[in-house]
């Protein structure tokens, strides 16, 4: 069964997409936390350890006094621009991490990593229609 | 293969490319567009970029660059999530597992090229650079007036 | 698995996009574009991209069904016709034909409309009629009057070759949207574009020069362009002098408007006034663009003669890159006006009143004595309804409880007939209210001709079988008609049109052989002509071949602003929905990006209301109110909001003012107030 390294999880979403027994689930209060839930499974499949980015699970033999349910949360790293949690901070670390810094930042010296998607597409938008926009505000 | 250029000042906001791109990719389209100060239009998608950063966080090898094009492999993806966090555009999505624009290969032309109605998108490079000459062509002429 | 490629007409709007139904199986799995179609170039809009998803709804009508009470049940296809051919002939029998009205579907074929015009009045009734009347009635009579004809002078692709394109009331970036990619080709070519529009919508996005008029003030803005193009001598003389008549009554009428009165007017500056009258006269070739904004007021009429007033008095017709171009709505708006489908008209604009017409179609229909005269608009079939004088109607593809103006009041009218028999693919608004309800095909499970708004009749094949026990509306007329003891020994699609062809002159060369990917443009007279791209261009269909110049006065709209309700209401459309919405509000693609009804208001109207963007506001009119969510933005100027009509609701708040002559409604132009809802 499944051991968690609690330190290491990064809170994303491989493990609870690829269990085959949906013995891994995942809950999130909408733009504030995130829980992630493995269950007592007796598989020994190890399918979640193998795809794990972050190495942060470990087989380990199966004791009827080890408890029910593991779980860890994380509170959601606000996005810079419309304040609502979108990423764990494991997760941005993570980012931060293996993206070159230098392309850690827009054409503006603004850093992306703090925003959530939907703001990043909106800010391009908003760079790549300036002068239009300008334009047709007479 | 080219990447699909936007010419801004001919979108007229219809959302045909949103509409057609999840006609052809079972459901789940990658362009979204978004209207900036009620004045224009911006469709974006993948801009398959040389130093693609989702192909940096990927851990699992579906998001490759493979030439010019950021090519994404459905059977390697864990759908950790990790790719859609790390493109400075927001241009990566997840539905369990990841997807974004794949230029509709094999096909020669993308669906949103085709379906556009005003022509704005193209995946020809030589007209992408002809128009954007020709705006500051005309940007010229007119001293900035319209 | 083998695929076909199946080439149909895109059910939705008149612009007459062609694309492929890719079917594997019996199914259609796909769309596959049309990259030869002369208008579209295989580019499709959102509504066309999604079309499949109305084959495929799970509502989709499947077999008849009456009423009891408020309960539906299932009935048989020979039961069906069996009431239906009562509810019609107790009318008929008992208060006469006129009694009884049909409304054909301008989402029918041409053949379809044909056959419901033709069944309407070889049942002796005068009342028939599309919903052209809510949109392009106007144009149907202001054109025939002053050019002999009514449709898109030019073609679409046409517009490439203008110099200088004046789109006043219509948003076809949204609602035509391929017409963008021919005014883009004609921009590059050094073109300059003037739009006239309440709102800054995204067509006012393409425009060089953006007019921002007060709603129903039309006439001030054209009539003022018109005196200064004649005071600046930048008229067509020749022009005038050898293809018109009255321009010297339009001299004397225009007289006043001076730029400065059509300013206080309107709201448009006096100085945007003379410039946009002197880039439309001066260039060489000047087009221009229109849609609801024209047509649908009370001065629908009037606003359509001064359009087509400034192409004549500037000889801005009948040649490459010029015309009057009225944007048609539905596919086959233009085709149900063509075949007759219409109160004032039989097919091919032979007037209803004229003893000749009935005499004409009488020799070839049976030879029965057809009904002589005008009858009940679809406007005014509702008031009968109300009011007793119609007792029966036969509703094919149209939603009046939804797309007709004071909702409630429509749903009261119709709720008072004897008998109601409504035939459409969805239970629609409308179709709740009937007695027998009847389940039709789709466009892509029928085949028939369809006319575009550029006049171009093109051949839809049919792709699928239609679902459950639904019909073909071709099928269902003819057999409805052989129900009431009517001959109508129609096999196909093929052999309604060989009819037509032998009866509608513009249509003669338009045969099913000739009919290839493009169709072809009416006026075809013969099976070796090639068709009309252009119309006009040797002169007028009318008496002395000239056109007339019909001048007007402005009128103001029906309904001012007070206290009480101090906003003006406009209503349009947006890009993912389409008309009443019972297409596109079943099509998810489409509903997940304009999920709700929404009105647009100005930041300087919504402070003091203490209305913000997305808050739940109520709008009220003297006719109802409606909820809907508000969109603070400065597209629309202080004092007007706005509101598309896709959502049920919007048509609660709207005003059934109407056109004296077209009968059209005053959709454009309400007083409102708004609250918002805490």
């Amino acid at each position: 069964m499944i051991q968690v390294d609690a330190n290491k999880c990064l809170g994303c979403f491989a493990c609870s997409n690829i269990c085959p027994n949906q013995f891994i689930t995942r809950e999130e209060e909408e733009g504030k936390r995130r829980t992630i839930r493995w269950s007592k499974c007796k598989e020994e499949c190890d399918i979640c350890v193998e795809f794990c980015p972050a190495k942060a699970l470990t087989l380990i033999p199966y004791s009827d006094s080890t408890p029910e349910v593991i779980e860890v949360s994380f509170d959601l790293v606000p996005c810079e621009v419309c304040k609502k949690g979108f990423a764990t901070e494991p997760l941005l670390k993570r980012i931060r991490e293996t993206v070159p810094s230098n392309l850690q930042t827009d054409s503006t010296g603004r850093s992306w990593v703090e925003i959530c998607p939907f703001c990043r597409r909106e800010l391009e938008a908003e760079m790549a229609s300036k002068q239009v926009v300008q334009s047709r505000r007479k | 293969m080219m990447r699909v250029y936007v010419d801004i000042n001919r979108c007229i906001g219809c959302r045909s490319c949103e509409v057609a791109c999840k006609r052809v990719h079972g459901g789940k389209g990658h362009v979204n567009v978004h209207i900036s100060e009620d004045r224009a239009s911006v469709p974006l998608f993948c801009h398959h970029c040389e130093e693609a950063a989702c192909t940096m966080a990927c851990y699992s090898g579906a998001l490759t660059k493979d030439g010019e094009r950021t090519s994404f492999s459905l059977d390697k993806c864990t759908g950790c999530g990790l790719c859609r966090l790390a493109c400075p555009f927001g241009v990566v999505w997840t539905d369990k597992l990841a997807h974004k624009c794949d230029l509709c290969a094999p096909n020669e032309t993308p669906t949103c090229v085709l379906t556009c109605p005003a022509q704005a998108l193209s995946n020809d490079y030589e007209l992408a650079l002809k128009r954007a000459r020709a705006r500051a062509g005309r940007a010229t002429i007119l001293g900035g007036k319209r | 698995m083998s695929k076909s490629l199946v080439s149909t007409i895109c059910p939705y709007c008149a612009a007459g996009c062609g694309f492929y139904v890719a079917v594997e199986k019996g199914r259609a799995t796909g769309i596959e574009y049309m990259l030869e179609h002369p208008a579209n170039e295989g580019s499709l809009c959102p509504k066309g991209n999604a079309a499949l998803e109305v084959v495929y709804s799970e509502d989709r009508l499947l077999y008849p069904m009456k009423r009891n009470g408020n309960e539906w049940s299932r009935i048989s296809w020979d039961e069906a016709l069996k009431l239906v051919s009562k509810g019609l002939g107790r009318t008929i029998k008992n208060s006469g034909p006129d009694f009884a009205g049909f409304l054909s579907s301008s989402k029918c074929t041409n053949e379809e409309n044909y056959l419901i015009q033709k069944l309407a009045r070889s049942l002796g009734s005068r009342n028939v009629d599309n919903c052209a009347r809510l949109c392009h009635a106007p144009s149907v009579v202001g054109l025939n009057r002053t050019l002999g004809a009514a449709g898109m002078t030019n073609p679409i692709p046409d517009l490439a070759n203008s110099k200088c394109i004046f789109v006043i009331g219509s948003n076809l970036a949204e609602n035509h949207a391929i017409l963008s990619r021919w005014i883009h080709r004609a921009k590059d070519r050094g073109a300059q574009v003037i739009v006239a529009d309440p709102r800054l919508t995204h067509t006012a996005w393409l425009a060089d020069l953006f007019l921002q008029l007060k709603p129903g003030t039309d006439v001030a803005l054209l009539n003022a362009m018109m005196k200064v193009i004649i005071d600046e001598d930048l008229v067509d003389k020749a022009f005038i002098s050898k293809s018109t008549k009255g321009f010297e009554d339009l001299v004397k009428a225009v007289k006043d408007y001076t730029p400065e009165k059509a300013a206080e007017i309107t709201g448009v500056p006096a100085k945007d006034i003379v410039k946009v009258a002197r880039m439309y006269a001066k260039s060489p070739a000047s087009a221009i663009l229109y849609s609801m904004g024209i047509t649908q007021h009370t001065t629908g009429t009037d606003n359509v003669q001064s359009v087509a007033n400034l192409a004549l008095i500037t000889g801005q017709i009948g040649k490459e890159g010029t015309g009057v171009l009225p944007l048609r709505g539905h596919n086959n708006v233009q085709g149900a006006c063509d075949m007759g489908a219409l109160a004032e008209f039989y097919p091919g604009y032979r007037k209803s009143d004229d003893p000749e017409t009935a005499k004409f179609f009488g020799q070839t229909w049976d030879t029965i004595s057809l009904p002589v005269g005008r009858g009940l608009t679809a406007t005014e079939m509702i008031d009968a309804a109300c009011n007793g004088e119609l007792k029966a109607m036969y509703i094919v593809g149209e939603d009046p409880a939804n797309s007709d103006p004071w909702s409630s009041h429509v749903k009261d009218c119709l709720e008072n007939l004897d008998f109601l028999v409504v035939q459409d693919i969805f239970m629609t608004a409308t179709a709740q209210l009937a007695d027998v309800v009847l389940p039709a095909a789709s466009w892509a499970e029928k085949e028939g001709t369809y006319t575009s708004t550029e006049r171009r009749v093109q051949w839809s094949n049919r792709a699928l079988e239609p679902p459950g026990e639904a019909k073909s509306d071709l099928e269902i007329v003819c057999m409805v008609a052989k129900s009431m003891g009517l001959n109508f020994d129609y096999p196909d699609a093929a052999s309604v049109l060989a009819e037509i062809n032998r009866l509608v002159p513009t249509y003669k060369g338009i045969t099913r052989e000739r009919l290839g990917i493009g169709g072809l443009i009416w006026p075809c007279p013969s099976t070796d002509h090639p068709g009309t791209p252009i119309l006009h261009s040797a002169g007028f269909k009318l008496q002395d071949g000239r056109a007339l110049i019909a001048p007007v006065q402005y009128k103001p709209a029906a309904e001012d602003t007070g206290t009480e309700y101090p906003l003006i209401l406009t209503t349009g459309r947006i890009a993912v929905h389409f008309n009443a919405g019972s297409m596109t509000r079943r099509s998810p693609s489409l509903m997940e990006r304009a999920p709700n009804l929404f009105v647009e208001i100005n930041p300087e109207d919504a402070a003091p209301l203490r209305i913000n963007d997305g808050d739940s506001v109520e709008v009220t009119t003297e006719r109802g109110t409606t909820t809907a969510l508000a969109r603070v933005t400065d597209s629309v100027k202080q004092g007007v909001v706005f509101m598309p009509f896709h959502y049920p609701g919007t048509n609660f708040l709207t005003t059934d003012a109407r056109d004296a002559e077209a009968k059209i409604p005053e959709f454009k132009v309400a007083a409102c107030n708004i609250v918002r809802r805490d």
